[in-house]
């Protein structure tokens, strides 16, 4: 018999409370004054062997009684009848999560849970149903064999998985088995991020393994990131590092080396590049190898190409001249026709980023050029008056004299910023249109500081006429289908052609996404950031979050493997033990209740 | 309307018919109200000597009525009748410690022990005692009063005069309480104040020793006395309460015994039963007439069965 709660028993030291109660009952009570006392003195002495050994009843009874709550307390089970074990559902679960690729004594974690897996499946009968199931909710079943082949394969995956799904499946297989034995036999690492929701599993029984040791220090890259996307061709690249002392990084982008360096912990290094590379080019920032070589590599992609020319009409303000200037100095745009910033009033091609006529009688001309235009949206009527901007990257910006923007039939736009509850900034393909003039009378917006940074994100993020972007992703994460995308190829060029989803590829890396032959944007798969902190939580603290019909927890390998089968056998003796120990409750009160046997 | 046996002082609860007045009062109802019972007494055909006349009430037995006063003057009076009898009689009451308790002073080991307006053991005996002398001298016997305790605290020699019954009273009245039994000595006293054969009665809740009663109880019955034992029993001694765990402590004799209600509880109540029949086995070996009176009794129960075959009252 086996305890699942054992420091309950400590419960059963409660027995001392009726044993006191039985050797200081003669010492205890108040004093009530009795004429008859001499016939209870007399009752006493005449049935003092039946009252002694009743009163010794009664106190067995009672210890019996809370030793058998204290033992239901500790969750007993046991083995109740025959040897060896009865025919059991089994669902093996090996977290096979990124951080189950760590290091300990020269041997990676992941091995001994496949050791300790394949232990367990030496025990099994040919009576027995055994599944794998990996952490990201792969279900495996067949011959011992077949599994024992799937177990050797495992290796860890780029991310956490999923163990909410994996147990959940483990239950449903287990459950739908028919057998009476089932169990969930899991062996993890025990991470803390990896097991902040847990499932429960209210009809099964679960053994689980974690390790009682601390996990080994990690070095880790959790940021890497390029800035901007497009880069023209000058860009740069953010990275930050997870460990406790300097770590030493390398950057490379399309296969080069782009930097390397020494950063602080927690410090984010950001290199600026103009490389001579163009179009969709992957990159990575890399660490030092360390216990967990998941994490030592993360991805990113940019797009490089030349600055985009940009002419900018005189209407558009003096604001809009400087700006450009200063993007023009910093290399972000050219001199050059390929994008307008113009008044809508002298609207004549596109891309352009399109601004409201700063004279009222232009209005008319202005709505006939979005038509010849093809853009879907007309000025409408004139709105005066301080409001306020509501947007990303909008704070503070408020807005004097604006007019409305009323969609065409068949306007699809991305809304940039609102006042109140009308659109003021739209974007759609190859325009961006501002329902003001960028004129200090009509709204701030020129003269804040996130004016310039805006100006240069339309100019080279949405009007720069390449679609696409950069999509970041976990490994094995499932997204909406991107609809300028119509395949996804791995830097290898294997191609994928899309369906109704996007499905991540289970390892990390650069994943291209094309249109035809032309990539147009990337899939980037990195690995969780959190999965990189290898804390634990202790056994029993894991046991105590998985809400099962029985969890027995060991720290022990060869416990857990040989609980396996025999601990799934074993039934539970709570309800048992309350039955017992009301049972006793029962006879004591029929014993208090009952007449003494008459003296003669 | 009320029916006549709920007007019987007699039959009333006697807690709440204490409390209505004094030992004089209470028993002068009691008497009444026992009497008004025996209207259908088969009395006739004994020795009885005519009394007086009375007018007639609803209930009077029809034999009775005398017809020939209703035929001369329209009016129905009955004839009633006294029994003659010489008989004398002494009470003999208990008034030591342990008759001066009550069930309701074991309420605070369990809220089920007792009505807190039950009487005293003493306070119901003295009720019944006074009601019993005023029966007998009604009756035309001479009636006396022995009070003890460890020893005798008062005696009124037995008559059947005029204003015995208010010196019986006046006795009861007195204080003397807060001794042991001595029920031997008493019970001798009383024999030597009885100058011929008589009826002694003994109230008392005989918490005292068997052989030493039994003595007296020989002697008085070898002297040619009829004696009856009345055993004045507090519900509460009969049968404990179904919890509680106590000292219980005996006022005469300190004696002390710790006890858990619930293991004791049939014990003790096979005990009490183990006594109760020892002492009617003696008495009936003596030919002592033994009634056992609980506290919570009306008054007219012990009368009646203390009574109904001696007396020949129903």
């Amino acid at each position: 018999m086996t305890f699942l709660a054992p420091w309950l028993l400590a419960l059963a030291g409660a027995i001392a409370v009726p044993l006191l109660i039985h050797l200081m009952r003669r010492r205890m009570g108040a004093r009530i004054e009795f004429p008859a006392a001499r016939y209870l003195a007399r009752a006493e002495r005449e049935h003092s062997r039946t009252l002694r050994i009743r009163n010794l009843l009664l106190m067995f009874l009672r210890v019996l009684a809370l030793l058998a709550v204290a033992v239901a307390a500790a969750r007993p089970v046991a083995r109740w009848l025959g040897s060896g074990h009865a025919p059991t559902a089994l669902a093996i679960v090996v977290d096979n999560s990124l951080s189950s690729g760590v290091v300990v004594n020269g041997h990676p974690l992941l091995d001994q849970f496949k050791g300790m897996a394949r232990d367990v499946l030496g025990a099994a009968t040919a009576t027995d149903r055994v599944w794998l199931v990996t952490i990201d909710g792969r279900v495996l079943g067949g011959s011992i064999g077949i599994l024992r082949d799937e177990i050797n394969r495992l290796e860890p995956l780029a991310g956490a998985g999923d163990p909410g799904v994996a147990l959940s499946r483990a239950a449903g297989v287990v459950r739908a088995s028919g057998l009476d034995a089932k169990q969930i036999a899991l062996v993890t690492d025990g991470q803390r991020t990896e097991w902040q929701q847990v499932p429960a599993l209210s009809d099964a029984q679960v053994l689980l393994y974690a390790p009682s040791t601390a996990p080994p220090a990690n070095r880790a890259v959790t940021l890497a990131e390029s800035r901007p996307t497009r880069w023209t061709p000058r860009g740069a690249v953010a990275a930050r590092f997870l460990s406790h002392d300097s770590t030493t990084y390398r950057i490379t982008l399309g296969g080069r080396t782009l930097a390397r360096g020494t950063a602080a912990p927690n410090e984010e290094v950001v290199v600026h590049a103009a490389p001579p590379e163009r179009g969709w080019v992957a990159g990575t920032v890399e660490l030092e190898p360390d216990e967990l070589a998941g994490d030592n590599v993360r991805y990113f992609a940019a797009w490089i190409g030349p600055a985009p020319a940009v002419t900018a009409s005189p209407a558009a303000g003096p604001f809009v001249k400087s700006a450009i200037d200063v993007l023009r100095a910093s290399e972000r745009v050219t001199d050059g026709r390929d994008i307008a910033v113009v008044t809508g009033d002298e609207l004549n091609s596109l891309p352009a980023l399109i601004t409201a006529p700063t004279d009222p009688v232009r209005l008319g001309t202005a709505n006939r050029a979005l038509e010849r235009a093809g853009v879907p949206w007309r000025f409408g009527a004139r709105r005066a008056g301080e409001s306020t901007v509501h947007g990303a990257g909008f704070d503070g910006v408020t807005v004097n004299v604006r007019y409305e923007l009323v969609a065409q039939a068949g306007a699809s736009a991305d809304t940039l910023a609102v006042v109140g509850r009308d659109a003021w900034i739209v974007a759609g393909p190859r325009y961006v249109i501002l329902g003001s003039p960028l004129t200090a009378d009509a709204t701030n917006f020129p003269v804040r500081a996130s004016f310039v940074p805006w100006l240069g994100g339309v100019l080279t993020e949405r009007l720069v006429g390449e679609p696409g972007q950069v999509i970041a992703a976990a490994p094995g994460a499932r997204l909406p289908r991107p609809r300028w995308a119509d395949a996804i190829s791995a830097a290898e060029g294997q191609r994928t052609v899309l369906g109704e989803t996007l499905d991540a590829p289970t390892r990390a890396g650069t994943y291209f996404l094309t249109l035809g032959e032309r990539r147009v944007g990337a899939l980037v798969v990195n690995t969780p950031p959190e999965e990189s902190s290898l804390d634990r939580f202790q056994p029993k603290d894991l046991g105590a979050r998985v809400k099962s019909n029985r969890t027995l927890v060991v720290s022990d390998p060869s416990a857990w493997t040989s609980a396996a089968f025999r601990s799934a056998a074993q039934r539970s003796l709570v309800g048992p033990a309350l039955i017992f120990a009301l049972i006793m409750l029962v006879i004591e009160a029929v014993a208090i209740g009952a007449r003494a046997p008459r003296v003669a | 309307m009320e029916s006549p046996r709920a007007l019987r002082a007699d039959l009333f609860d006697p807690g709440s018919l204490a409390a209505l007045g004094r030992i004089e009062i209470v028993a002068r109802w009691i008497v009444d109200g026992f009497m008004s019972g025996l209207h259908r007494s088969p009395r006739k055909g004994f020795s009885v000597e005519f009394a007086e006349y009375r007018a007639y009430q609803p209930g009077d037995d029809p034999r009775y009525v005398d017809w020939k006063i209703a035929a001369r003057s329209d009016r129905w009076v009955v004839r009633q009748y006294e029994e003659e009898t010489n008989l004398r009689s002494t009470l003999v009451l208990d008034v030591s410690r342990s008759m001066a308790w009550s069930g309701a002073q074991m309420r605070g080991l369990s809220r089920e022990a007792g009505d807190s307006t039950r009487l005293t053991k003493l306070a119901y005996a003295e009720r019944l005692t006074a009601a019993l002398s005023l029966l007998l001298l009604r009756q035309r016997d001479a009636v006396g009063l022995v009070r003890f305790d460890d020893r005798i605290r008062s005696a009124v020699p037995p008559r059947a005069r005029n204003g015995q019954w208010r010196r019986i009273v006046a006795a009861l009245e007195e204080p003397g309480t807060g001794r042991a039994s001595s029920a031997p000595e008493a019970l001798a006293q009383a024999a030597r104040l009885i100058n011929r054969r008589g009826l002694i009665v003994l109230i008392s809740d005989l918490l005292m020793d068997v052989p030493d009663v039994e003595r007296a109880m020989r002697g008085l019955r070898a002297a040619g006395h009829d004696v009856t034992v009345l055993h004045i029993m507090d519900p509460a001694e009969r049968e404990l309460p179904s919890s509680g765990e106590a000292l219980f402590v005996d006022p005469e004799t300190d004696l002390t015994v710790p006890a858990s209600i619930a293991d004791v509880r049939a014990a003790y109540k096979n005990t009490v039963d183990e006594v109760i029949a020892e002492w009617r086995a003696m008495f009936g070996s003596l030919g002592i007439s033994y009634e056992i009176v609980p506290t919570d009794a009306p008054f007219g129960v012990p009368l009646r069965r203390a009574f109904a075959e001696r007396q020949q009252l129903p």
